[in-house]
């Protein structure tokens, strides 16, 4: 059950297993990148497979690229109770896909059950914001390094 | 400088969807507009990143502000966007 009152909600590296930071891929189009997402969820012990429908649902509703060259592809509404446990996936395509004309390097998977996603794409965003991370993430070749990236600075807060 | 200031009314609160619908929208509306939480954080409305980085949940109250002749029609049309639940699927 969701809890919109927790107050020390999980770090997004704490949700991120090492064998969830997968750096390098490629992806014919968007919609084999959001697979081979879901792939990685599925794979994490995150959701049951009809999960991946509900991020290829939601895509076609609204894009999921926030910038940066990252997409952040996840479940609808609806898609929340193939939610199994929440985690985190990190998928980078180096040689790009091209997202509705934007060309996106890294997609971060997320799967959160009630309200978590929220204080998820929080701590993402605040990474992405500074464009060195976001560049550097892009770049990233070690899982070490994608764990230092997203565990956000706290003089950021 | 013209404000509103809105509870959001999304089930989900700012996340993906709403989120990136409100920055689109507020990227069109031709002046610069700020969203500031309620925690005192302000960002660029027509930034996704900034506007998913303040972490809106459902019906936290948020302010929007702009400056200049189209500012309050700008705010009016953004504030009944957020009065709006954006993620009805």
């Amino acid at each position: 059950m969701s809890n919109e009152t927790d107050p020390t909600p999980a770090s997004l590296s704490a949700l991120l297993a090492e064998t969830s930071i997968r750096l390098d891929l490629t992806a014919s189009n968007k919609e084999d990148a959001i697979r081979q997402t879901g792939a990685a969820l599925l794979e994490a012990g995150a959701i049951d497979a009809s999960y991946t429908n509900a991020m290829l649902e939601r895509e076609r509703s609204v894009s999921t690229f926030v910038g940066e060259g990252v997409a952040i592809p996840h479940g609808t509404l609806s898609g929340k109770d193939s939610v199994i446990n929440d985690a985190l996936v990190v998928l980078r395509f180096p040689d790009g896909v091209d997202w509705d004309g934007n060309d996106v390097r890294v997609c971060v998977g997320i799967a959160a059950r009630g309200n978590g996603h929220i204080a998820l794409l929080s701590q993402l965003a605040t990474v992405l914001l500074d464009p060195d991370r976001a560049a550097a993430l892009r770049a990233a070749t070690t899982s070490s390094l994608v764990y230092e990236l997203l565990t956000p600075d706290p003089e950021d807060e | 400088m013209s404000e509103r200031t809105v509870a959001v009314a999304s089930s989900v609160g700012l996340h993906a969807r709403p989120a990136s619908l409100f920055s689109q929208a507020a990227a069109k509306v031709g002046v610069p507009v700020t969203l500031t939480s309620a925690a005192g954080k302000t960002v660029n409305a027509a930034s996704i990143l900034g506007v998913l980085s303040l972490g809106i949940g459902h019906g936290d109250v948020v302010t929007l502000a702009a400056d200049g002749d189209e500012a309050d029609t700008a705010l009016d049309a953004l504030a009944e966007l957020l009065n709006t639940d954006l993620d009805k699927d």
